[in-house]
């Protein structure tokens, strides 16, 4: 079947054309809108004339596959395809398209350049083209979500009016949804089937109507065709869709995009066809859609709504042609496409005409036009009669073979009555609108209270409805002649199996179709007669709109999505943390609980220190200050003294666990930074405002438990779990390799030099940092405490001025003790200099800090340097050993000579350390001490 | 040690940009206001040179430096220019903003150029260390940059909620790979998958571990429930630090994504596959649910961040080379789409004045029919519509996450991004059919318009042939990840 013939180049080639033509509008445009129109159409004409010579193939019952290899290895192929489907539909775009690009040059006002409208309406053209030229699925939902895009553009056309910009996006959010639910449907599709490729989709059909994902793919596939098509419950966004100009209602919502939906139906049709949830859902939606949209269509007083509602009738009667899934309603169905195409675009075109003859579109004002323009009424009457289903229209024909499938339907076991008795009623309501589409417009008395005089419309406008027309009655006459071979390619490319025997004649003779038929036409009449009373009666139902259905879902969506917002995004830090911490909480607790094994096999032969009594002493000492300093934490004093406390636990622990270089420093740390501290209370208030309600610090204190809990049961299992530390090798290394048995002094200088050296660095930029921040900046102390008490006069006690100052040598002396033995006992430089440090401070504290700065340095930013200096300037000397930086030179110097040079380079290192400690201390000290000059002065 | 040099070498684009970002910065000392140029300049060639350097180190093998600690793959290799590509966009993009505001200055080049070795380290980590070291380097680079302009306070009040909620998800990463350590023994990346492979002593150790790696990891992506700090800190900051936030590291993040889960926790991808769906479909669901009702278009933006991410993680999870492409083809087309749609909102904000509401789009077809083309393409690429480059990229993640078996999740994020299309369509609506409300004319040079035409064509254009991309994302995951 599946041919490589030498014209298949042909095919990408009109489809190139096509979406390279959309541009020649745009360019004609400067050259008058009638060049813009000459350049849509002959794009058109081009792409079509393309396309002829392979439609003698076509109709010979090849298939015409033309690959394009693009991303093979995303299965996306530029795969193009010509079957007698596709040549239908390629036939009734471009033919049909033509003639719109007739009828809209007269349409749209002089002063519309049109570039714009034919460059929209050549991108939905391509684009349509595209969907019915798609070998590859994907490619065909690509050109899909183009064709709901343009037709967004073309019905929002006249943007200035709000009804049009509702209109548009309303059938975007429907259409362009429902093309996503189609990409979902495909992508799964093509999954099952291994191939995006119709052929070997077509080819899998059994396997995929097998697979349990079928039922999804049903319903996904039957979403994209529904809501293109717009079929019940998604046929609202058809009539708003009304507010385009009348030329892209003719082309779009008459002959093409509204086709795609049906075109997917047929194009999908040998794949998933043949369920019992084929059978059900398609056909029983078709039907509904059928009934309710003749229904509708009655009661419509704008004739293009009317047009509307009875195009998705229509829709449905050919989506339940396919539902029912014998070759022949294919057969009909497809036929039904063709004679809808024609009869429904004429009826548009000539709606337009009225409509721009007459300005206005309502039934109850637009009457009696027969008189005023005789030519039109003709044609319209002609069109709508086929629409109704007047025998030797081409509307007949289609409705009696859809009759005739009715009757002998039995894929129903309930009830074999239903079908022919909902195929009559929807014959009836059809009658009836059609009848009251002829009779209100162009008889029923005079025109009421128009906004223009109705004449007849220019020439050539008519044209494109008299081919229309004139074809409705050469195929309802001719049947065979005309559309035979046509509808027998399509019809088999559709079915992909041999063709039913079939009869294209008027006159089949009497029996129950034609009978049905009789009774539609005669009771179609008898409806329309009584229609007051109709309508009176249907004023009455509840209405049952869809569209304010999608408006109100519109609108909770917002609320909701507001309210969630409120909830998650209300700005408040802590309320972003505590759901951080709730998130991490959940999920910890989820993973532990998962894996049940924190309580097993990482708490199950742990084994730790005993504890003995001074540790749970320590231990609860540690507890109750950091509980102390959470619960104080508003008296600032009392919360500063509080954390001293635990700092100083901490040290003791580090002295229990016989770590005694920590302790020292840790004790170090903790003076140097309470006092400074301290000093930064002065200029704060001593309490701070309260300002969690009960209900959040409950909220924080559950999940500061739960965290705190967690991670302490983690630690503990990790504590207890069975490891090997690296402490063995740096207690082996410490002598050999560092020359000192400080083990922590030998690692801090020696081993990981390199790091303290950073680490220095980091203090000293915090210190510039201090330096930075504090330097320009003058505060003004307060002078009353929180009971409006005054400070003391006198900052500076004179007994502890006198204590103090024997103690700066003796500390002073401590220093430089504890710095020289650092290397082989307890010290260090970085303990040295905290103590200096600290010294130097009491000395401020007591002595006043004028006292201080005139006896200490005034700028500390040069000897943070020379620290710096220092430590780097020693590590570069080991340059000159031919060694790498820092580090390693120490370690390898094992001869005795050597020996002193070692550890004389370790020592010059520990002395930069000493002073960029001392230097940050100092100097964050003197730039608080300086916001003390606002008191003095 | 005799392999310094060679280490040298691997590192080198690493080592030449901090080099230049250090210049920079002093040389910004000795410049006078009107000879700031140079700097744009200088960082723009930085960009350039680290790139030519890329580009000519590259090789498909893999190669280690520094004991482990660092490593160039293909990927490293195609990210990283990727990320040189987009702050090379940024810095033309934010010039001009920036100059108008008073920050146009050589802390902001030096920053930028900071925190982008900090997102080259990232993507090169092969150790835990290594990677949080870069992470932290960008991470603090960031929060300097949004508090850049200090005067402004809801700057401020961004950097302060940014820093203490990084803060905080920093902690959990390293509380995380500290477990890991616990757990494996080791701190290197494949050493840690080795281990694993051999099978952990300490299962609910390496379990728990991993809770707090994927949660700090998707704090950095801003990955829901971790996406607290995403809005607040793109409203906030300055839109050209937002646009910087919102672009260049994700790549990198995704980079440590790949490091962390794929390269070391393999083994366990079963158990980060679990978390990594609730994100995922929270996330999109999420964004795109928030959007709907956001008002201001940065955080709007930052709402489509989060389920941009989603869909990100959608190819992650499903733990395939197929998904790994994947993501590494989305990531780098959301990079572009953000930068293309940050540009718009610089474009269109001049002195004086933040582009900053939906409303401040409106009727832009009137003003600037060509700026709103372009933009109508971002959105439409924003919101997945084909043919434009976000088509492709979700539909890969969601054919990988297809393949590994999440056929409802999959129709769930389908759905989502028909929500999702909606709020991206309104942004079309505004510009296209309402009123004007600010009819001044667009101010901006030309070099950002060019900018701006190229970025948003390109959506396009990679739209029309992703397969160049594709084909990177596919490479570079080939080669790297064994």
């Amino acid at each position: 079947m599946i041919e490589n013939s030498p014209y298949a180049f042909l095919l990408p080639l009109a489809l190139l054309t096509a979406f390279a033509g959309v541009l020649l509008p745009l360019l004609a445009e400067s050259h008058g809108r009638k060049l813009a129109a000459i350049a849509a159409g002959a794009v058109m004409a081009v792409s079509l004339a393309l396309l002829v010579p392979l439609f003698a193939l076509v109709v010979s019952g090849q298939t015409v596959v033309v690959p394009v290899e693009w991303l093979p290895d995303y299965g996306f192929n530029l795969a193009f395809r010509l079957d007698g489907l596709g040549m239908l539909f390629t036939i009734l775009i471009l033919g049909i398209g033509l003639l719109v690009v007739l009828y809209a040059y007269y349409y749209l006002p002089d002063k519309d350049k049109l570039g714009r409208f034919y460059a929209l309406l050549l991108l939905f053209m391509s684009a349509m083209l595209g969907i019915v030229l798609s070998e590859n699925l994907l490619m065909m939902v690509v050109f899909w979500e183009i064709t709901s895009l343009s037709s967004f553009l073309l019905i929002a056309y006249k943007s200035e009016a709000y009804e049009s910009r509702i209109a548009a996006r309303m059938a975007l959010v429907v259409t362009g949804g429902g093309g996503l639910a189609l990409l979902a449907g495909i992508i799964l599709l093509g999954q099952v089937a291994g191939s995006y490729e119709l052929s070997q989709v077509i080819a899998a059909a059994d396997l995929i109507k097998a697979d349990p994902l079928y039922p999804l793919i049903l319903t996904l596939v039957l979403l994209g065709a529904f809501t293109k098509s717009a079929q019940f419950p998604f046929h609202f966004w058809l009539p708003n869709a009304m507010a385009a100009p009348t030329p892209v209602s003719a082309y779009l919502h008459s002959a093409t995009m509204v086709k795609a939906g049906v075109f997917l139906l047929a194009r999908l049709y040998p794949v998933l066809s043949g369920t019992d949830a084929w059978l059900i859902s398609v056909s029983a939606i078709g039907a509904i859609t059928l009934v309710y949209g003749a229904y509708m269509a009655m009661y419509r007083d704008d004739f293009k709504g009317l047009l509307a509602y009875s195009t998705i009738s229509h829709l449905g009667l050919i989506t339940l042609l396919f539902g029912l899934s014998t070759p022949m309603s294919v057969v009909a169905g497809v036929f039904h496409i063709i004679n809808h195409a024609i009869f429904k675009a004429s009826l548009f075109m000539a709606a337009g005409i009225i409509d721009h003859e007459c300005g206005t579109r309502d039934m109850r004002r637009v009457n009696g036009l027969f008189k005023l323009m005789p030519i039109t009424a003709t044609l319209a009457m002609v069109a709508a009669a086929s629409m109704a289903g007047v025998p030797l229209l081409n509307g007949f024909l289609s409705k009696e073979m859809f009759f005739t499938e009715a009757v002998l339907f039995t894929g129903f076991d309930s009830s074999h009555l239903i079908l022919p008795v909902f195929a009559t009623i929807a014959g009836i309501l059809a009658v009836a609108y059609s009848a009251r589409f002829i009779h209100d417009v162009f008889f029923n008395g005079d025109p009421v209270d128009l906004p223009r005089q109705p004449h007849e419309p220019p020439r050539w406008m008519r044209v494109p409805v008299e081919i229309l027309v004139l074809l409705c009655l050469v195929v309802g006459m001719f049947p065979a002649r005309s559309v035979g071979t046509l509808l027998a390619t399509a019809a088999g490319a559709t079915l992909q199996a041999p063709l039913p025997a079939y009869d294209l004649k008027i006159w089949h003779g009497f029996n129950l179709a034609l009978v049905m038929s009789v009774v539609a036409l005669a009771g179609g009449v008898a409806l329309y007669a009584q229609r007051a009373t109709l309508i009176r009666w249907n004023d009455k139902l509840p209405s049952l709109n869809s569209k304010t259905g999608f408006e109100r879902l519109h609108r909770f969506m917002a609320a909701q999505a507001s309210r969630i917002l409120a909830w998650l995004d209300n700005g408040s830090l802590q309320r972003y943390i505590a759901l951080l911490c709730a998130f991490v909480l959940i999920y910890g607790g989820w993973a532990s609980y998962r894996n049940m094994s924190l309580s097993d096999a990482s708490f199950s032969g742990a084994s730790s220190s005993p504890i003995d009594i001074a540790a749970m002493i320590a231990l609860a000492a540690m507890a109750l200050g950091t509980i102390g300093t959470t619960l104080l934490h508003h008296r600032r004093l009392l919360a500063v003294i509080l954390i001293g406390i635990v700092g100083l636990v901490v040290s003791l622990t580090f002295v229990r666990f016989s770590a005694p270089d920590l302790a020292l420093t840790q004790l170090s740390v903790e003076v140097v930074t309470i006092v400074l501290m301290l000093l930064a209370l002065y200029y704060l208030p001593q309490t701070t405002p309260k300002e969690s309600s009960r209900l959040r610090v409950g909220r924080d204190v559950l999940l500061a438990a739960g965290i705190g809990g967690g991670m302490a049961l983690a630690t503990y299992a990790l504590l207890t779990s069975p490891f090997s530390t690296i402490s063995d090798f740096y207690l082996q290394q410490s002598v050999p390799g560092g020359g000192g048995s400080n083990v922590v002094n030998v690692i801090l200088v020696d081993f990981r030099g390199f790091d303290t050296l950073g680490e220095i660095a980091v203090l000293a930029m915090a210190a510039l940092g201090a330096h930075a921040l504090l330097d320009q900046l003058r505060l003004l102390p307060p002078k009353h405490d929180s009971a409006g008490r005054q400070w003391a006069q006198e900052p500076h006690p004179l007994f502890l001025r006198m204590l103090m100052q024997p103690l700066l040598p003796l500390a002073l002396a401590v220093s430089v003790y504890i710095f020289l033995r650092g290397h082989n006992l307890p010290g260090g430089g970085f303990v040295a200099g905290l103590v200096t440090g600290v010294a130097l401070i009491l000395q401020s504290l007591a002595g006043g800090l004028s006292f201080a700065e005139n006896r200490l340095p005034r700028s500390y930013p040069p000897l943070l340097g020379l620290g710096l200096a220092f430590a780097a300037g020693i590590g570069l000397v080991s340059w000159f050993f031919s060694r790498p930086f820092l580090t390693s030179a120490h370690g390898h110097f094992h001869l005795p000579l050597l020996g002193d040079i070692e550890l004389a380079s370790v020592i010059i290192f520990d002395l930069g350390v000493y002073l960029v400690v001392v230097a940050t201390v100092l100097l964050i000290l003197s730039e608080l001490g300086k916001l003390h000059k606002g008191e003095q002065t | 040690m005799s392999n310094i040099f060679s280490d040298l070498i691997t590192a080198l684009p690493e080592i030449f940009v901090l080099g230049m970002a250090m210049f920079i910065l002093l040389l910004d000392l000795f410049l006078k206001p009107s000879q700031r140029g140079l700097i744009f300049w200088l960082s723009q060639l930085t960009l350039a040179g680290a790139a030519t350097i890329t580009v000519i180190t590259h090789t498909p093998a893999v190669s280690y430096a520094f004991n482990g600690m660092f490593v160039d793959d293909p990927m490293a290799d195609a990210l990283k220019v990727m990320t040189y590509i987009g702050t090379a966009m940024m810095f033309v993009y934010t010039r001009h903003y920036l100059s108008l505001r008073g920050m146009f200055r050589g802390e902001y080049y030096a920053l930028v150029l900071f925190a982008m070795v900090g997102m080259m380290v990232m993507i090169s980590g092969q150790n835990f260390l290594t990677l949080y070291m870069g992470l932290e380097l960008l991470s603090l680079c960031l929060y300097a940059l949004v508090a850049l302009d200090r005067d402004n306070p809801r700057a401020t009040e961004a950097a302060m909620k940014y820093f203490v909620l990084g803060a905080l998800a920093s902690g959990m990463l390293l509380y995380g790979m500290s477990m890991m350590y616990g757990a494996t023994g080791s701190l290197n990346i494949a050493e840690v998958g080795e281990s694993l492979m051999q099978g952990a002593p300490t299962y609910s150790m390496l379990i728990l571990g991993l809770v707090f790696i994927v949660a700090g990891l998707a704090f950095k992506l801003g990955a829901v429930p971790f996406q607290m700090w995403v809005p607040d800190v793109y409203h906030g900051s300055p839109t050209a630090m937002t646009m910087l936030i919102g672009s260049v590291p994700k790549l990198a993040a995704f980079a440590m994504v790949i490091r962390l889960l794929v390269q070391g926790l393999y083994v366990v991808a079963v158990d980060w596959q679990g978390m990594l769906v609730i994100m995922a479909v929270l996330s999109i669901a999420i964004g795109n649910v928030a959007a709907i009702a956001q008002t201001n278009i940065k955080r709007m933006l930052a709402y489509s961040t989060i389920s941009h991410i989603g869909f990100l993680l959608f190819g992650l999870m499903s733990a395939s080379m197929n998904g790994f492409a994947s993501s590494m083809f989305y990531v780098s087309a959301y990079v572009l789409m953000t930068l293309a749609g940050f540009g718009m909102i610089l474009l269109l904000s001049r002195q004086g004045f933040e582009a900053e509401n939906l409303d401040d789009l409106k009727g832009l077809n009137q003003r600037s029919p060509w700026n709103a083309f372009l933009m109508l393409i971002v959105m439409f690429s924003m919101a997945g519509v084909p043919p434009t480059l976000g088509f492709y990229a979700k539909f890969t993640v969601l054919q990988a996450a297809l393949e590994a078996g999440f056929v409802g999740l999959v129709i769930f994020a389908v759905l989502m991004a028909a929500v999702g299309a909606f709020y991206y369509l309104r942004v079309v609506k505004l510009m296209y059919f309402d009123e004007p409300q600010d009819t001044s004319p667009i101010d901006a040079p030309t070099g950002m318009r060019v900018m701006l035409s190229v970025n948003a064509i390109g959506l396009l254009v990679l739209g029309l042939m992703p397969q160049a991309l594709m084909g990177i994302s596919a490479y570079a995951m080939f080669y790297s990840i064994q």
